[in-house]
């Protein structure tokens, strides 16, 4: 358990009178990749806003890499490596490809080596590059699912954190963004992904936690989660492992 | 005709300031989401620097705007972060809408209470200088102020589309919440957003000071006025800003001079009116200033 | 007995208290000529004024405080009143011109149908500070329109009227005091009524407000038409004060700004917050001018910012908690927890 890069431990969040989440715990080793899935309202995206620091009102804690950042600002997080690719994009569409990766390197170091970065982000989705110079805006859903990380990556992050990937996507253009994720991680990237699409990410994490009413029920290496026979039945579907 | 070409050679002229204000106010929208209502006296509070820097120091206007402008600069940044910050993190648009009233009302009758109403007018040597081309008067201070313009049009264009900063200001102006989770500090992001907008009332107020005679009663009009520019040219648009107060002071000029003075406010907020219920959009397909409800 | 007391026991202690409280303010200005010779001494003028300006503040609240429309028009509306009096007075319309009732009754439906008028497509239109820009555009028109009347509003020289019917202070003093709690009385009635929670409905969320039928448009103009009622009524009050209708005056920014002042300082989304704001700004009338004469403006101008900085939901808020004006970023409802960002 030592060196797990994210450990969240017993964090609880509230909206008003709303519980979000409850005592959830969770830690993503270090060139991992997490999947955190459950129906929607489970409560993960507040999971990840705990995180990205967007929610600051929470009890329990956040380590990363050893240090508590709960009180870190949204900045310091993004500088000591935790980058969120929030749900719905959230690109500018009337900015560039280009404008729109530059914005992940704002800080300092990711800005030095900016170069870089953007070669390994047209290295790992090549129509940005031919497109470079176009509006964001004009893309279609894949491609701005594309941008959406690559602008992440621009940031050198040391955890990604996919907040729906899958969303408007075709299976295969998900199965698509979800290689090109794995690709993404065998570089060394950590990635925690927050998915709806349980099939897919069980198949692709190395761990996983099952997510319900704001508390995790369940966790486990993708595989077993996969097999097991209430996360079929729940989530899947009675036909099992099988791609419905 | 000649008559009719001076009247619209004027307009242009006097709707510099109206551009120039609009484009402040539009940069100041987009990130901060508020007409800012005291935009009008700021103009006015810097008009009165660079009348007093001349008064007191024989400053020429346009040397002073080396000064003013920063100074103006520094003001906005100033007035974010002791005023608007806290309000622009709640997000709340009625909070920042009622400091801009209150700033505006009080400042407007400091300016009164500290000047009096008297007019004020800078008098310049090349004050008087007038060019004649093919039969119309062209004022030399009016053509500055024109120029004056443009280059503050183009600053601020440079500054939005070449900057690193300037790009997080138009991403902030269209989801400030995804530049916070890039890292960006979106509270600087505003305030320089901001102080650019004052900036470019500063730029206004040596327009104003060097071309025209003014009193702290200008502030107030001259907010609705550039709000109507706004409308007129679309938001997010610099270059539409500056025409559409162009525009908008060939309308008074005319107005003036066919229909008769006192009567061109009138048609201006008709104008207003006419945009808001015709042409949401504004003239130039921008973002717009009316949101459907 | 018990039909007396039950509405009052259904009130929470906090209304109950400030229930009390007003009315023991208003018998206590209510007696208070019995006093002070309100003729002679400046204290009867200084409760006239703040009770006119109370009367628009409560008008303007049921449209900027209960249903979160700011609007910037409530000295156009002031004006026409105004001047309605003032015309009605002049050509004979009306049963006995001086103090006449019907009068001033008409002085506000006239600018509540104005209100009908441009409120419809600026409601249906702007949002928040657009509208705000609207009323306030509008009210310029209406400036120019009454400077530029020419014979049939007077110009700038406006509207003279037979002022050998002054009879002292008194009755101004009492007029104003009870429009003042009349109104008060009736945005209480209609912040409990129907419209009153629809309005605060809007105020929250308008979008989930029209999902669950609610008329949105219906309802901001009904409160925007209220609180123009409202202020023509205080400009009828003030033109049989003043006897000289002049548009710089009854136009004047301050008969919107001090209203607004007696809101927010006081605190929105309640009746009882413009009182409190209303004791307040007279005191600061009454202080005013004698120690700081001359700059009353900006000390009001430099209060608004204070209250907004610093305490937005006015002083009667704070005791009460009221619902604020103001929305929160809709992600948290508890108000706080808030993206975390550095300076």
């Amino acid at each position: 358990m030592a060196n797990q890069l994210l450990e969240v431990t017993d964090l609880s969040a509230a909206y008003g009178d709303v519980r979000a989440l409850s005592g959830t715990s969770l830690s993503v080793e270090a060139g991992a990749i997490v999947a955190l899935v459950g129906a929607n309202g489970a409560g993960k995206s507040t999971l990840l806003r705990a995180i990205s620091g967007q929610l600051t009102r929470t009890s329990g804690s956040i380590t990363f890499a050893g240090i508590e950042i709960k009180k870190h600002t949204m900045k310091q997080r993004v500088e000591l490596g935790i980058v969120q690719v929030p749900e719905g994009r959230r690109l500018f569409p009337d900015l560039t490809i280009y404008e729109n990766l530059r914005l992940g390197a704002t800080l300092r170091e990711p800005r030095s080596h900016m170069r870089e970065s953007l070669e390994r982000v047209y290295g790992l989705f090549p129509v940005l590059r031919d497109r470079q110079n176009g509006k964001a805006g004009l893309l279609s859903g894949g491609e701005q699912q594309m941008l959406a990380i690559g602008r992440a990556l621009m940031a050198q992050p040391r955890l990604v954190m996919i907040d729906e990937a899958s969303l408007g996507l075709s299976p295969k253009l998900t199965r698509q963004i979800f290689e090109l994720i794995g690709v993404l991680n065998e570089q060394g990237t950590t990635v925690l992904l927050v998915e709806q699409n349980i099939h897919m990410a069980l198949k692709l994490c190395s761990k996983a936690y099952v997510i319900q009413n704001g508390r995790v029920i369940m966790s486990g290496s993708g595989e077993d989660l996969l097999a097991d026979a209430d996360v079929c039945k729940a989530y899947l579907g009675q036909r099992g492992s099988r791609i419905a | 005709m000649n008559i009719f070409l001076q009247v619209v050679i004027n307009g242009i002229l006097f709707g510099t300031m109206y551009g120039v204000a609009a484009i402040g106010l539009s940069v100041i929208f987009g990130t901060m989401r508020i007409i800012f209502l005291a935009q009008g006296t700021m103009i006015v509070l810097f008009a009165y620097l660079v009348y007093w820097l001349w008064r007191l120091v024989g400053l020429d206007p346009y040397l002073s705007a080396l000064i003013v402008v920063p100074i103006s600069f520094a003001v906005g940044i100033g007035l974010f972060y002791l005023l608007f910050k806290k309000a622009s993190a709640l997000e709340d648009r009625n909070v920042s809408l009622l400091l801009a009233v209150g700033l505006m009302y009080m400042v407007d009758n400091l300016l009164l209470k500290a000047f009096s109403a008297n007019p004020r007018y800078v008098k310049t040597d090349y004050g008087s200088l007038t060019f004649h081309l093919g039969g119309i008067n062209i004022s030399f201070v009016r053509l500055m102020a024109l120029v004056i313009a443009l280059i503050a049009a183009a600053a601020v264009y440079w500054f939005l589309k070449r900057t690193l900063l300037g790009t997080s200001v138009r991403a902030a102006s269209v989801d400030m919440e995804a530049t916070r989770l890039l890292g960006i500090n979106s509270y600087w992001v505003a305030a320089v957003s901001f102080a650019i907008g004052i900036a470019l009332a500063g730029t206004a107020g040596v327009v104003m000071a060097s071309v025209y005679s003014f009193d702290p009663n200008y502030g107030f009009t001259f907010a609705i006025k550039a709000l109507i520019v706004l409308a007129l040219g679309g938001i997010g648009n610099v270059w539409g800003a500056l025409t559409a107060g162009l525009l908008l002071g060939v309308i008074e000029s005319l107005a003036t001079y066919y229909v008769g003075a006192g009567w061109s406010d009138a048609i201006s907020y008709a104008v207003f009116i006419m945009v808001l219920i015709f042409l949401p959009q504004g003239l130039f397909g921008a973002r717009t200033v009316i949101k459907k409800v | 007995m018990k039909s007396i007391t039950a509405p009052i026991r259904s009130l929470s202690r906090k209304e109950q208290v400030s229930w009390l409280l007003a009315v023991v303010l208003v018998t206590a200005l209510a007696l208070l000529p019995m006093v002070v010779n309100v003729d002679v001494s400046y204290v009867g003028y200084y409760i006239f004024l703040t009770c006119l300006y109370l009367t628009i503040a409560q008008g303007w609240n049921l449209v900027g405080g209960y249903a979160g429309q700011i609007s910037l028009g409530q000295n156009a509306f002031f004006g026409l009143g105004a001047y309605a009096t003032a015309g009605m007075w002049v050509h004979g319309i009306g049963l006995y011109f001086f103090f006449d009732f019907a009068i001033m009754i008409v002085a506000g439906v006239i600018p509540a149908l104005v209100a009908v008028v441009i409120g419809i497509p600026l409601l249906s239109r702007l949002r928040g500070d657009y509208f705000a820009f609207g009323t306030l555009g509008f009210s310029m028109i209406i400036l120019v329109l009454f400077l530029k009347g020419g014979k049939l509003t007077g110009g700038a020289f406006g509207v003279r009227l037979d002022s050998s019917v002054f009879n002292g202070m008194l009755i101004y003093y009492w007029v104003s005091l009870t429009v003042a709690v009349l109104c008060t009385l009736a945005v209480y009635f209609i912040g409990r009524s129907r419209i009153g929670l629809a309005l605060r409905a809007i105020r929250e969320d308008e979008i989930s407000a029209a999902s669950h039928g609610i008329n949105v448009l219906k309802y901001k103009v009904i409160a925007f038409a209220i609180g123009a009622a409202m202020a023509g009524v205080a400009g009828s009050i003030y033109a049989y004060y003043l006897f000289d209708v002049k548009p710089d005056d009854v136009f004047s920014m301050d008969w919107l700004f001090y209203p607004i002042l007696i809101v927010v300082l006081g605190g929105t989304g309640s009746v009882f917050g413009p009182v409190v704001g209303a004791f307040i700004v007279s005191a600061l009338f009454a202080y005013g001018d004698v120690y700081f004469a001359g700059y009353q403006t900006i000390i009001a101008g430099f209060l608004i910012l204070i209250v907004m900085l610093f305490m937005p939901e006015g002083i009667y808020g704070l005791v009460l908690k009221a619902p604020r004006l103001w929305h929160r970023s809709p992600a948290l409802a508890d108000g706080s927890g808030g993206p975390a960002d550095q300076a």
